[in-house]
């Protein structure tokens, strides 16, 4: 393994831990020769890779261009509304994780998301919540998350 | 070696070696350029902090001196309207991102921000810039001195020499964009780093975000 | 001694075994394909556009159906033909009639095909949306408005042929051009581009021919070939598209790139999020490396290039040669300093060339055609044909292929069917983050490399977004703003926190925050960003704010004085209202609408929105039934006191 090999090392972890994590990264560092920092640096730069564990669900929304001409910031609104997280987060309950794509170039199809590797398309704010409730967060669910979320505050 | 070649900066004629880089050649004969990130002697300047800018005959705009290398008989200006402008902007650019407060700066007086605000008459006041919202972390873990991201300027000395001059691959550069800051592995705090406080790093900082403690501090922590 | 001797040799076998070789792959391939003569085939798009819109139902479907009865025929899995408003799209050909074109197939359109069309004899003219070739019964794509714009060099096979089976583009002469340039002094091939005058597809357009001089030139054994496949562009879709529709016309033309420069190794850098071409392309490259058209002694000759792909890790900036080299090199991508270029000194500091995944595509009809094929399209500085995403407020979105010198009115209004639902065109943002927002007035520039920069914009990589009078052009500049200060590397002072305080600005404006001072220092940041930053991404990230602040400034005056959004876009600056007199009390649409309870009915029946919930999403407003219209957006706010105080 040389140093020109990070980036698919590191692709080839994410795939398959899902996520960084900061003891692969060190393990890396130590295989390449190379300060721990600099791998922690490449971790952070680029936009595919994470440090945290995702969610069972991973919702991508498009924010290329004719997607957010389309309704996309309507369409994360309102993820985040249901979720009650922001962009990068996971619920408390590590179901979900929302996330922001630059563009997917399906743009026809605007404003899309990507639910778990499968493109939706038209995603209007009712759109969202029926891709929410086809993934099993119900009304009660919804109810129970606030109510922890409240407890928490 | 190269050749000797003479060059002309505002009008001096200047003789040094062909393809040394024009900062350095201005700066040892005592014409000054602002500058933050050029490191005397590395191979690729990063160019990052834009504020060596000047005007070289010939060019069609203003170029970096940091990565200009010098030929026979190029004429350089260090002051021009559009060298000033633009040294201007990147320099209040960079105080936007700075939490100002040089009376309570340790380097009050040394640092490099100060040089570049004297030499072109660059004052806080009156800047359009609103600040933008200041790293409030510090890190005072270790022993010798103290890390105040707060008002770092990023032009990447420190993590130069932590890495290529002592070795040692403490700190680097993490994040992108408006996030971009030096770090350490998994932004822990010095004091659990591979640092050993060399100091090398505070020596070549040339704003107050990385300084020695105070002795009197020192004995304080240590109680 | 010996070696030369045997180098001598090998290149004399060299000149009859290429040709031999090619020939055997080619008939072989051809044999291999007779079986699609005989049969019906049915052909179905399935890039990542037809994928999304529901294409592999439409393919299991035909599978079941034509088992259930038996029918015998080829269902083959193709790339993206362009039409991306008509997908999925669904070709059938079957022997005695046209190849004909069915558009937005669903399952019931599917099993309708196959009773009708397949099983008996009735092609379903009626959903048909074009024959393939020209014929007595019905039109073809060539009679449609775009079809006259359409020039066709390197998508012609993008949506016909089967991108995981090399037969197919073996059978359309694939890889004869790297035969005919073997067979050729790797100078003379060289030369050929440079007469042709290729020219960058990526954006910048330099030309190919020099670069590759450049890099044939260059001291050291070691030389790399790299195909910059990182479309970062939001609204740009067309190297996805060739990637997944005919990735070995962007193998050949590499091959033939690196035989003229003396490379034995290249890369694909792809963007990881483009898993489907990074699965097609791994595929190809297998059936290239097993065909011997790649990897040791190409087609039986001398020349020896090996390929792979390198899945880049998602950053826009990485688009920039330096910064893409720095992150294929394990590093964080971030650009240098030029020169050196990269074809003096690039990957691990070798020289390197980088191109776009078009500008390979050029290069082998270039090689089998000529030069002068290729000039005798487009404009003497800017040859050939350009390739466009189109997207946005436009009737027939899609991929096109015009020639360079086509006017942006061209393409919009005749190439892409013009602004739908009756609205107004506002503006063409071309060029994505780097270009600019082009208003009315500036449509009949002709696109190509150079035309357009006078006008604030460029041509970029293809990506055309049009905009109607419900967009907001400060909205459009903030959207930018935001991406380019999100994808900034961070390295140099003007990008990194220049482009932060224009995003700031705008977003000030659009909130109804800004003041008119702020727009001098607008102006002189994004002047001073051009001018003063490191890399491309941050010397062209202003051009989205200086082009809006030059042909639409009133709209930011609005938003500044009036506090007004004049497209009703901006929620900070925008209400909605339910307008009583045309509220139903019969109809409760809009209250079903409502993700968060915000309308409510009053006393008299009618509908009304709380303000304090109201989330602006849209959603009444679309629900609301035509007949009624009721639901109408205000801005500035202060409009809604009026009206409700006048209905009071």
């Amino acid at each position: 393994m040389q140093e020109k090999d990070l980036i698919p090392v590191l692709e080839r972890i994410q795939k398959k831990y899902g996520y960084l994590p900061l003891q692969a990264l060190k393990s890396v560092a130590r295989e390449l020769g190379v300060p721990a920092v600099q791998v922690y640096g490449a971790a952070t730069f680029f936009k595919q890779f994470r440090l945290n564990p995702p969610g069972k669900y991973q919702i991508e929304v498009c924010m290329g261009t004719a997607c957010y001409m389309a309704g996309g910031q309507v369409a994360l609104d309102s993820f985040e509304r249901r979720l009650k997280i922001g962009v990068g987060e996971t619920t408390p309950d590590g179901e979900f994780s929302l996330e922001r794509v630059a563009c997917v170039g399906c743009c026809n199809l605007a404003p899309v998301a990507v639910v778990d590797n499968v493109v939706e398309k038209n995603v209007t704010p009712t759109r969202v919540d029926g891709i929410l409730l086809s993934l099993g967060l119900s009304e009660e669910n919804k109810e129970n998350k606030e109510n922890s979320n409240a407890q928490g505050k | 070696m190269s050749k000797k070649v003479t060059i002309t900066i505002d009008g001096r004629r200047i003789s040094a070696h062909e393809g040394e880089k024009l900062l350095w050649v201005a700066l040892d004969s005592g014409i000054y350029i602002p500058h933050l990130c050029a490191i005397r002697g590395q191979d690729r300047p990063p160019a990052g902090c834009r504020l060596c800018f000047v005007e070289v005959g010939g060019r069609l705009g203003p170029v970096t001196a940091c990565t200009e290398p010098i030929r026979e008989g190029m004429v350089v200006r260090t002051r021009t309207p559009r060298v000033d402008r633009l040294v201007e902007t990147a320099f209040r650019l960079l105080l936007s991102d700075h939490r100002l407060d040089c009376k309570n700066c340790t380097k009050n007086g040394r640092c490099e921000l100060q040089v570049i605000a004297r030499e072109r008459g660059l004052g806080p006041d009156r800047d359009p810039l609103q600040p933008l919202p200041a790293k409030t972390y510090i890190d005072e873990s270790p022993r010798t001195f103290v890390f105040d991201p707060g008002r770092c300027v990023l032009c990447g000395r420190c993590v130069w020499v932590d890495q290529q001059v002592a070795g040692v691959g403490a700190i680097g550069f993490s994040g992108r964009g408006i996030r971009r800051r030096v770090t350490t592995f998994g932004d822990s705090n010095l004091a659990e780093s591979p640092c050993t406080e060399c100091g090398l790093c505070v020596e070549v900082c040339p704003v107050g975000a990385l300084f020695f403690k105070l002795p009197a501090k020192k004995t304080k922590g240590d109680s | 001694m010996r070696r030369e001797n045997r180098e001598r040799e090998a290149g004399v076998m060299a000149v009859p075994s290429a040709e031999k070789f090619y020939a055997m792959l080619r008939s072989a391939a051809v044999a291999g394909l007779r079986i699609l003569d005989e049969v019906p085939v049915i052909r179905i798009g399935t890039a990542t556009c037809g994928i999304a819109a529901g294409a592999l139902l439409v393919r299991d479907t035909f599978r079941d159906e034509l088992n259930k009865r038996g029918i015998e025929a080829r269902v083959m899995e193709v790339g993206c033909m362009g039409h991306c408003y008509a997908e999925p799209m669904v070709i059938i050909t079957k022997p005695g009639f046209p190849s004909l074109c069915y558009n937005n197939v669903d399952e019931e359109l599917a099993i309708h095909l196959v009773d009708d069309f397949l099983a008996r004899g009735d092609p379903c003219y009626e959903f048909a949306m074009a024959a393939l070739e020209p014929n007595d019964f019905f039109p073809t794509f060539q009679d449609f408005p775009r079809g006259i714009y359409e020039e066709k060099m390197i998508l012609g096979d993008c949506g016909l042929i089967d991108p995981q089976e090399i037969d197919h583009f073996l059978a359309r002469d694939g890889y004869l051009a790297l035969c005919k340039a073997l067979q050729t002094e790797s100078n003379q091939v060289l030369q050929e581009i440079k007469k042709a005058n290729l020219r960058g597809r990526g954006g910048a357009g330099f030309p190919a021919g020099e670069k590759w001089d450049m890099a044939r030139k260059a001291p050291g054994e070691i030389k790399f070939v790299i195909c910059n496949g990182d479309e970062g562009d939001p609204g740009a879709f067309m190297d996805r598209n060739i990637l997944e529709s005919n990735p070995h016309l962007v193998i050949e033309g590499m091959i033939i790139c690196a035989y003229c420069v003396g490379a034995s190794r290249g890369f694909l850098y792809i963007r990881s999020e483009y898993r489907q071409a990074v699965c097609r392309m791994e595929r190809a490259l297998e059936q290239a490396r097993e065909k011997g058209l790649l990897g040791e002694r190409i087609l039986g000759s001398n020349f020896s290039f090996n390929l792979e792909i390198f899945t880049a890790a998602g950053a826009f900036v990485c688009g920039e040669g330096t910064a893409l080299v720095k992150s294929m090199e394990g590093k964080m991508g971030i650009p240098e300093h030029r020169p050196p270029e990269l074809a003096e000194s690039g990957y691990l500091g070798k020289p390197t060339v980088l191109n776009n995944v078009k500008t390979f595509c050029y290069v082998p009809p270039i090689i089998l055609r000529g030069a002068r094929w290729f000039r005798d399209v487009g404009t003497p500085e800017s040859p050939g044909t350009a390739v466009f995403a189109l997207a946005g407020k436009i009737s027939a979105p899609g991929l096109v292929e015009v020639p360079m010198g086509t006017t942006l009115r061209q393409l919009i209004d005749d190439v892409g069917g013009g602004v739908p639902h009756g609205k107004r065109f506002k503006a063409v943002q071309i060029g994505g983050p780097s270009g600019g927002c082009l208003p009315e007035q500036a449509l009949d520039i002709p696109i190509d490399f150079d035309s357009l920069l006078g006008a604030g914009a460029m041509m970029g990589s293809g990506g055309i977004i049009v905009l109607d009078e419900d967009d907001c052009m400060v909205r459009i500049a903030r959207f930018f703003l935001n991406f380019t200060q999100e994808e900034s590397c961070g390295k140099c002072t003007f990008c990194r926190l220049g482009t932060r305080h224009m995003f700031r600005i705008l977003d000030d404006i659009i909130r109804g925050k800004g003041e008119m001072g702020q727009l001098e220092t607008l102006r002189r940041l994004a002047e001073d960003i051009k001018i003063g930053s490191l890399c491309n991404l941050g010397k062209t990230a202003p051009n989205p704010v200086l082009t809006t602040l030059r042909y639409f400034f009133d709209e930011y005056r609005a938003h500044i004085s009036e506090k007004r959004c004049p497209a009703l876009s901006c929620p900070e600056l925008t209400v909605y209202f339910i307008e009583p007199k045309r509220c139903s009390k019969l109809c409760n649409v809009c209250i079903g609408s409502c993700p968060v309870e915000a309308i409510f009915t009053r006393d008299d029946g009618l509908k009304a929105i709380d303000q304090e919930k109201c989330v602006k999403c849209d959603n009444c407003l679309k629900a609301c039934p035509p007949d009624y219209s009721a639901v109408i957006k205000l801005s500035p706010l202060s409009l809604l006191d009026e009206r409700l105080g006048k209905n009071k």
